[in-house]
C-alpha cells in the first residue's frame, strides 16, 4: 500500500492557499467597511455636537458607544475568520481522505 | 541384519517425511504471517479513514435562513421607525412624545430578544450572540433616554439610526460567515 506522503502534504498545501486565499478578500474588505462606518459615524458625532444639535453629555454618551459598536464589528471579522479556517481545514481533511481511501482500494 | 537394514530405511525415510512437512509448514506460515500483516494494514488504515471522517472541524454553527431573514426584517422595521420619526413627526406639541412610540419600541424589543435567543441557544455561536447581546443593550437604553427626556432631538434620531444599520450590517457580515463555513461538504 503506498501513499506519496510529499505530493500528498503538496496537494493539502494547495487546498488549504487556494481556500484562503479566495476569502481573504472579503476579510479585507469587510473590514474595511467598518473603518468606514466608524468614520462617517464620528463625523456625524462631531458635526452635530458643533452645530448644537446635541449637548456635550449626550456626544460623550454617543462617544462611549462607540466602543461597543467597535466590539460587534471585532466580533463579526471573527466569525468570517473562523469560517475561512474551518474551510481551510477540511478542505485538507478532504485531500487526506480521498488519499487514504485510495490506497486502501488499491491495497484490497 | 536385514532386519536392523530395514529399520535404518524406515528410520531415514521417517525423518525425509518429518523435515519435508516441517518445511512445508514452515512455507505456511510465513504465508499466513503476510496475509495477516496484510489484513492488518488494511484493517489500520480502514480505522484511519474512519478517525479522519469523524475529525472534521467545526468551529460554527450550522447556517439558520429562517434567522438570516429575521435579521433583514429587523433591521428594516428599525430603520422605518427611525427614518418615520424624523420625517413624519417633530419636538413640537408632544410630536415626539415617548407614549406615540411605546408600540412599536415593545414590538421591535420583543424582535431583538427572539433573535438573541435564537442565538444563544445555538452551539459554537458566541461571537453573533454577542452582537444580538450589544443590539438589545443599545435598543433599551436609547428607548430609556427617549422615555426619560419624552422627546428625541433630530440629531440623536440620526446617531440612533446609523448605530443600528452599523449593527445589524456586523451582524449581517456574522451571518454570512457562518453561510460561507457551511458551504464546503463537511
Amino acid at each position: 500500500m503506498n501513499i506519496d506522503i510529499n505530493a500528498l502534504v503538496t496537494d493539502m498545501l494547495s487546498a488549504i492557499k487556494g481556500t484562503v486565499e479566495g476569502n481573504w478578500e472579503k476579510v479585507e474588505s469587510t473590514a474595511n467597511q467598518f473603518l468606514q462606518n466608524r468614520k462617517e459615524s464620528l463625523q456625524l458625532l462631531v458635526q452635530l455636537r458643533i452645530n448644537g444639535d446635541i449637548d456635550q453629555d449626550e456626544f460623550d454618551s454617543r462617544l462611549a458607544d462607540e466602543k461597543l459598536i467597535v466590539e460587534a464589528e471585532l466580533n463579526a471579522l471573527a466569525v468570517l475568520s473562523k469560517a475561512i479556517a474551518q474551510n481551510a481545514a477540511n478542505a485538507a481533511i478532504a485531500i487526506l481522505e480521498k488519499a487514504a481511501k485510495a490506497a486502501i482500494s488499491a491495497a484490497i | 541384519m536385514n532386519h536392523i537394514y530395514w529399520c535404518n530405511m524406515m528410520l531415514k525415510a521417517s525423518i525425509k517425511v518429518f523435515k519435508s512437512n516441517l518445511y512445508n509448514q514452515n512455507i505456511m506460515n510465513q504465508q499466513m504471517k503476510i496475509r495477516t500483516r496484510s489484513f492488518l494494514s488494511i484493517l489500520m488504515v480502514a480505522c484511519c479513514i474512519a478517525a479522519i471522517s469523524s475529525c472534521k472541524v467545526n468551529l460554527l454553527p450550522s447556517y439558520n435562513a429562517a434567522i438570516s431573514e429575521q435579521i433583514d426584517n429587523t433591521a428594516k422595521t428599525i430603520d422605518k421607525f427611525y427614518l418615520s420619526m424624523l420625517e413624519t413627526t417633530n419636538t413640537e406639541n408632544d410630536g415626539r412624545s415617548f407614549k406615540n412610540f411605546t408600540d412599536k419600541y415593545v414590538e421591535i424589543e420583543v424582535e431583538l430578544n427572539s433573535l438573541l435567543n435564537k442565538n444563544k441557544i445555538r452551539p459554537l455561536n458566541k461571537n453573533s450572540t454577542r452582537i444580538c447581546e450589544i443590539t438589545l443593550q443599545f435598543w433599551v437604553k436609547y428607548k430609556e433616554e427617549h422615555k426619560v427626556k419624552n422627546t428625541l432631538k433630530d440629531g440623536l434620531i440620526l446617531l440612533n439610526r446609523k448605530t443600528f444599520n452599523d449593527l445589524f450590517y456586523a451582524m449581517r457580515v456574522a451571518d454570512e460567515g457562518i453561510k460561507l463555513g457551511n458551504s464546503l461538504p463537511q
